[in-house]
């Protein structure tokens, strides 16, 4: 993806120099009123969080008024946040960044770990745990999460937050995609670091965590979106508010004959900021992130 | 697929398979029990919560047992799950539901994205940042999608609602987009195809700019115009990546779950009810653990298949 940019059809403007501007212009807008239709429904959340009468949000939203707001309140979010609406968002939130952190953190710690010692390590049978792991990564996480359900359940585990963050902190893709990170590391390194004595945890610490930046970002980030959007498997093993993510917290709205559109939308509004977030520090990351998930399958 | 997208940002070549040989010194016994020490933990994680889980799907898919254990014994009933589940007719229109669903979805999302990716691979001031705004939706949670797409979908006075009307001069509508049988699914398929289609776009951009310009001139030269040139170099060039992209959809579109309990439950009248949420009401729900597990098999069985399809179709082609 760093070449986006360096390649694209030669410049017409050699040719011609006063219509290809036209062109060009038509052609920018064009795609702005595109990008901007497309992306209106997000724009449409944001105004309508701003907007504190649920009888309101839905009467706007059948013409333009859905796309302004005269009088914007942050009334939703300090219901939401305070306790006041009709679900406690506050802990929510704050349950699912608790589980965000924990997963992603332990799981670009244990994977790399795992990565390291399969593809620089003496251990015997290293490739055949390679195997095992390529061969798992094809399970779905749909396909085990009942099973799963019952085991966590006789373990003590259910509504927790380890059963939400252990199970999905090691992952065979993550470590595959660190593995082949690793193993285009040259050898010279990987000796050089053994000739002064440097044990193999040492090695994994100073030597190649540090080249390997580009490859653990793309772990965290798409470690972190996955756990950030979970959604069926908190449905299951949460029973309370203990340990419930934003996410399941925002789907129980639906359960009720009237949806309190204006708490929705604020909420919604909360899941998405700290992913906008990160997302508009690390741009470039993310999609070359979702590029490199493509080796999956 | 590592042919698809090289695996990191910056890496140049595949490089070699590796030739590690223990040859430099003799095992240092610390040295590997240290090593066992940063293998296991990720190792055993991955096989309590993975390969023990998908194991035991298949003791469990044999047998009665409940999600909550009953105080009756669980019974070893042999294929009467599997019996039981391709002998129910929900199970048959869940199935097929979620190949309506695949069949809808596969090319409106994957047509759209490749449009806009066509869009954004030209000559475009701030190429970059429409590129991160049309990306947006793939990054936005779908239980945050289903709320906002459920007030565009609202009836009678919804956007859609509206927009149909004026289209159509107040003839057709008000529709119930996610409570009437037929449009339903359209209206799961359109959501989802939203909420999805930045994956399949980048897909299609680095596919994009992996074919070699020299094509592009060559077909210039030739008289060809912009459509020629698209059906004639652009499309065959793609060829890998559509493989790719239509098999990932594929697979995502099998799992469909999260949209349809939300906003649907899988009604009205059965209509958008698909295999997982199929699982999930089966084990949930109804606490039947081992008729969900024979579920979760064959919905497994089916991801493998097309995975299988796909690793055949590209290594026969290259």
């Amino acid at each position: 993806m760093s070449t986006v940019v360096s390649t694209s059809t030669p410049s017409p403007v050699a040719k011609v120099s006063a219509k290809p501007d036209i062109g060009a212009i038509v052609k920018f807008v064009a795609v702005l009123i595109i990008a901007l239709v497309v992306i209106s429904p997000l724009f449409l959340l944001f105004v309508a969080s701003l907007k504190p009468d649920r009888f309101q949000i839905l009467a706007d939203m059948g013409s333009f008024r859905a796309f302004w707001v005269s009088e914007p309140s942050l009334q939703n979010f300090t219901d939401i946040a305070t306790f006041g609406g009709a679900l406690p968002f506050g802990r929510y939130l704050v349950n699912s960044l608790i589980i965000l952190f924990c997963t992603v953190l332990g799981g670009v710690f244990l994977n790399s770990m795992a990565a390291f010692v399969l593809a620089w390590g003496r251990l015997p049978g290293r490739a055949l745990v390679l195997t095992a792991l390529i061969g798992l990564y094809i399970v779905p996480q749909e396909s085990i999460v009942l099973p799963l359900l019952s085991l966590v359940n006789k373990a003590g585990l259910g509504d927790s937050f380890a059963a939400q963050i252990l199970p999905w902190m090691a992952s065979p893709l993550y470590i595959f995609l660190i593995y082949q990170f690793f193993i285009q590391v040259p050898r010279d390194i990987y000796d050089a670091a053994t000739v002064d004595g440097a044990s193999p945890f040492r090695i994994y610490w100073s030597v190649f965590l540090p080249l390997s930046l580009p490859v653990l970002a793309t772990v965290a980030i798409l470690l972190g979106i996955e756990t950030w959007n979970q959604y069926l498997w908190p449905l299951m093993v949460t029973q309370t508010d203990y340990a419930r993510p934003i996410s399941v917290g925002i789907a129980s709205f639906f359960g009720h004959d009237s949806v309190y559109w204006n708490s929705a939308m604020a909420a919604s509004v909360m899941m998405m900021v700290p992913v906008l977030i990160f997302y508009l520090a690390f741009q470039k990351w993310f999609v070359s992130s979702f590029i490199s998930s493509a080796v999956k399958c | 697929m590592s042919s698809q997208a090289s695996p990191m940002p910056g890496s140049a070549s595949p490089g070699p398979i590796r030739a590690a040989m223990p040859r430099r010194k003799p095992p240092i016994w610390g040295g590997r029990l240290q090593e066992l020490g940063m293998l296991l933990p990720a190792c055993i994680l991955i096989a309590l919560f993975l390969l023990l889980p998908f194991l035991s799907s298949f003791e469990i898919a044999l047998t009665n047992q409940r999600l909550i254990p009953r105080p009756v014994p669980v019974r070893f009933v042999g294929l009467g799950n599997f019996q039981q589940i391709l002998t129910d007719s929900a199970f048959w229109t869940a199935l097929w539901n979620v190949t309506r669903f695949t069949v809808m979805v596969l090319p409106i999302q994957c047509g759209f994205a490749l449009a806009i990716a066509l869009l954004l691979n030209q000559k475009l001031p701030f190429r970059n940042f429409f590129r991160g705004l049309f990306f947006l939706p793939a990054i936005t949670s779908m239980v945050v999608v289903c709320v906002i797409w459920s007030t565009l979908f609202q009836y009678p006075t919804g956007p859609f609602n509206q927009i149909v009307g004026f289209l159509s001069f107040g003839l057709v509508g008000p529709i119930d987009w996610l409570g009437d049988p037929n449009w339903a699914m359209p209206s799961i398929v359109l959501l989802s195809a939203w909420q999805a289609y930045g994956f399949q776009m980048i897909v299609y951009l680095a596919g994009l700019q992996n074919i070699p310009e020299t094509l592009y001139e060559a077909a210039e030269l030739d008289g060809a115009n912009a459509w020629q040139r698209f059906w004639n170099v652009t499309m065959p060039s793609l060829r890998q990546t559509h493989i790719f992209v239509l098999i990932i959809t594929t697979i995502q579109a099998f799992k469909l779950f999260t949209q349809v309990n939300i906003l649907t439950q899988g009604g009205p009248r059965g209509t958008t009810d698909t295999l997982v949420h199929y699982m999930f009401t089966a084990g949930f729900v109804d606490q039947r653990l081992g008729l969900a597990s024979a579920v979760a098999i064959l919905l497994f069985l089916i991801v493998l298949v097309v995975s299988l399809v796909q690793r055949f179709v590209v290594r026969d082609r290259r």
